[in-house]
């Protein structure tokens, strides 16, 4: 894989400005726009997001549907459909080059070399007429100059790596159960040793017993590779087993990011407060949760201020004509909440915060 | 023990299904009972059976043997028009509120249907009164009456199925995954509601769901079901202080907790879930089990008592060390 020639593509007419925060940043998103145009309307997908992971870091990015988790993760390979899905601003670098100049034959060329993704439903993203053994194989000849006997090998050492006998190379995907189509998924999309695995709800699909198995399989390759990973999921537990930081997206910004410590103890955002009083806990016996009121806003016709404004308890006139930006509040944590950044004070949010989970 | 008290009680109920490749056994032998008022919770991974149990309650399909006894009643034995009857006392909600609603009919229609059905309102104005009534109960607003199922959320579509079960005021709801296709904030909310409806109306829930957090918060009692059969039932709490069956073990010990300071200790499982097509007698669990001796092939196990109100179905339950999941 090293001595893999380097494609010399058209650089990006701006020079890669020097990154300010994390020094190794592998991937580092900023300011991403993705819109999607529909005859009637224009879904704001994406909103500006900034995001950062480093080498060797796994970032659970975590939201609900229609968040724009999937739009986000699209966007790095520039896999957005167009039309309808539209990248209208912002850079996303990936090793010193911006993913959003770079030319289709080297978009090809990084596509499941250097980052691979994994998909949600491991039933419709594996091809029923060609053997897992094959599948896994022809990834291995895409992106590299090897014999038949060589990729057939190397595409059995990966079936062992997530644990599937090395006999079963020429079964078909319908001969497997849900939780082993996803390892073969899994395979193949370490099978190049990629920098980075984007990881769209891996387990989302799975039942618990089989999405232990398979969380504990990424944990141990993360371990192995060194490879980085943004994991995609609504299930906070998830993130929490296999993440080192975690971002929590809302109707297509970051509204809160930082440790899994940081975030899980002492939750800001009323919007991730929110999120944890609506799952019940195992520990204790609570009579009722403590839910969001009201539902995700439109994304064609987002609020003008925080988007989260309507349905925040702790919400003020501001938060419904001033955009919030992302605030520090101590160690990696940033916020994007006003009260945070100290445009008005709630003691009633600030007591919720420091009481903490 | 005050018979009177248990609204639904199945024993020995079993449904197969014919297949091209043998008799699939969806619920082989399950005994369980519900008292009125209580949620029993009815946990298992995909294709354990535990929807099978929760259609033929409403006579949805026809048991191969055992009986339903519903406040005495057998409904296996029951012809068209007693079925009929019997679901103004009997009603479900379905997990998908995108299928289960007909997009021709608007959310009024919906909800009226069984009213209209079973002759409980004599006028469209009580009709209506009744629905926007119920609209009220489920905190839909009323200006989605005459809405269409595509114009709403997941969360707005399972009030809809909330208030439809509900129309007929009915004993027993059978909740067939109800928040599984919802995002959990909204999923928060519905099952806020479905507490609330419980205390008002005095309802019971058979509650089935492969969550298990959510099965612990909603229920007050769990049955840990297995290819076909219980594995174990209990309280709530004294399951997750104490699970006894080691597929119980291992599959609380499975939940991604949500906590910074605490790692998943998963208890292995050997293999996968086998075939439920002509399983042979025995413990159903004997070949992914870490504790499996021989005793635990050739015949089928059944529920032990181990005080508490715990019962369960492993031979070696109460021998074995119980790793204890809350610690």
């Amino acid at each position: 894989m090293e001595e893999k020639k380097q494609h010399k593509t058209a650089l990006p007419e701006k020079e890669p400005i020097p990154s300010a925060q994390a020094p190794e940043a592998l991937l580092d998103i900023r300011g991403l726009r993705v819109e999607y145009h529909t005859d009637e309307d224009v879904v704001y997908a994406v909103n500006g997001l900034d995001l950062t992971i480093g080498k060797g870091e796994s970032l659970g990015l975590v939201g609900e549907t229609g968040a724009g988790k999937t739009t986000t993760a699209l966007s790095v390979l520039r896999l957005i459909a167009d039309p309808p899905g539209k990248i209208m601003g912002g850079e996303i670098w990936f090793e010193g080059e911006d993913m959003l100049q770079a030319k289709p034959a080297r978009l090809r060329e990084i596509r499941g070399s250097k980052i691979s993704v994994i998909f949600q439903d491991p039933m419709t993203s594996l091809n029923p007429v060609y053997s897992v053994g094959d599948q896994i194989a022809e990834v291995i000849h895409q992106h590299e100059k090897c014999s038949k006997e060589e990729g057939r090998r190397k595409a059995g050492d990966m079936l062992e790596m997530v644990g599937i006998p090395r006999a079963r190379y020429d079964e078909y995907p319908h001969q497997f159960s849900g939780g082993m189509k996803q390892r073969v998924v899994i395979a193949m999309s370490i099978a190049c040793s990629p920098e980075l695995i984007l990881a769209d709800e891996p387990t989302t699909a799975l039942d618990v017993t089989i999405q232990a198995q398979v969380l504990e399989l990424m944990n141990e390759l993360k371990e192995k590779l060194r490879t980085s990973l943004l994991l995609i999921t609504h299930d906070l537990g998830v993130v929490a087993q296999v993440c080192d930081r975690v971002a929590i997206m809302y109707a297509g910004e970051i509204v809160e990011s930082g440790t899994i410590a940081e975030v899980f103890d002492h939750p800001h955002h009323p919007y991730t407060i929110g999120l944890f009083g609506s799952i019940p806990s195992l520990d204790e016996t609570a009579e009722k949760l403590k839910p969001i009121q009201g539902q995700m806003p439109d994304p064609t016709e987002l609020p003008e201020g925080c988007a989260f404004a309507p349905r925040c308890p702790y919400a003020t006139e501001a938060c419904r004509t001033h955009k919030p930006e992302m605030t520090g509040v101590g160690g990696t944590q940033m916020v994007r909440c006003l009260a945070h950044q100290g445009v008005f004070e709630s003691p009633e949010l600030m007591e919720e915060v420091r009481h903490g989970r | 023990m005050a018979d009177k008290d248990v609204i639904l009680e199945v024993r020995d109920l079993k449904k197969y299904f014919k297949s091209p490749t043998g008799t699939l056994h969806a619920v082989d032998g399950v005994n369980f009972s519900i008292r009125r008022g209580e949620t029993l919770g009815l946990v298992g991974e995909s294709g354990c059976g535990k929807s099978t149990i929760g259609r033929l309650i409403l006579g949805l399909h026809q048991a191969t043997s055992g009986e339903i006894l519903f406040n005495g009643q057998d409904i296996c034995k029951m012809n068209k028009q007693q079925l009929h009857d019997l679901r103004k006392d009997l009603q479900i909600i379905f997990q998908d509120p995108f299928s289960s609603l007909n997009p021709r009919m608007s959310i009024g229609e919906i909800i009226g249907e069984p009213l209209r059905i079973h002759g409980k309102v004599h006028s469209r104005t009580e009709l209506d009164k009744e629905v926007s009534r119920l609209m009220d109960v489920v905190g839909l607003s009323a200006r989605l009456f005459n809405a269409y199922p595509h114009e709403l959320d997941g969360g707005r579509r399972q009030r809809v199925g909330i208030a439809r079960a509900l129309s007929l005021k009915p004993q027993f709801i059978v909740c067939d995954e109800p928040v599984s296709s919802l995002d959990v904030s909204i999923q928060a909310q519905v099952l806020n509601l479905l507490k609330d409806l419980q205390a008002e109306f005095h309802l019971t829930y058979l509650f089935i769901t492969h969550d298990l957090s959510v099965v612990k918060f909603f229920s007050d009692k769990i049955a840990v079901m297995y290819l076909g059969q219980l594995v174990e039932t209990a309280d709530s709490a004294e399951l997750f202080r104490q699970p006894m069956h080691p597929y119980s073990q291992a599959l609380l010990s499975a939940i991604p907790i949500p906590s910074s300071r605490q790692k998943m200790q998963r208890v292995k499982l050997i293999g996968e879930l086998q075939s439920p097509i002509d399983p042979e007698p025995g413990c159903r669990f004997a070949k992914r089990c870490l504790y499996a001796q021989e005793g635990c092939t050739g015949r089928d196990l059944a529920l032990r008592g181990f005080g508490n109100g715990h019962f369960c179905a492993c031979c070696r339950a109460g021998a074995l060390h119980e790793p204890s999941i809350s610690e």
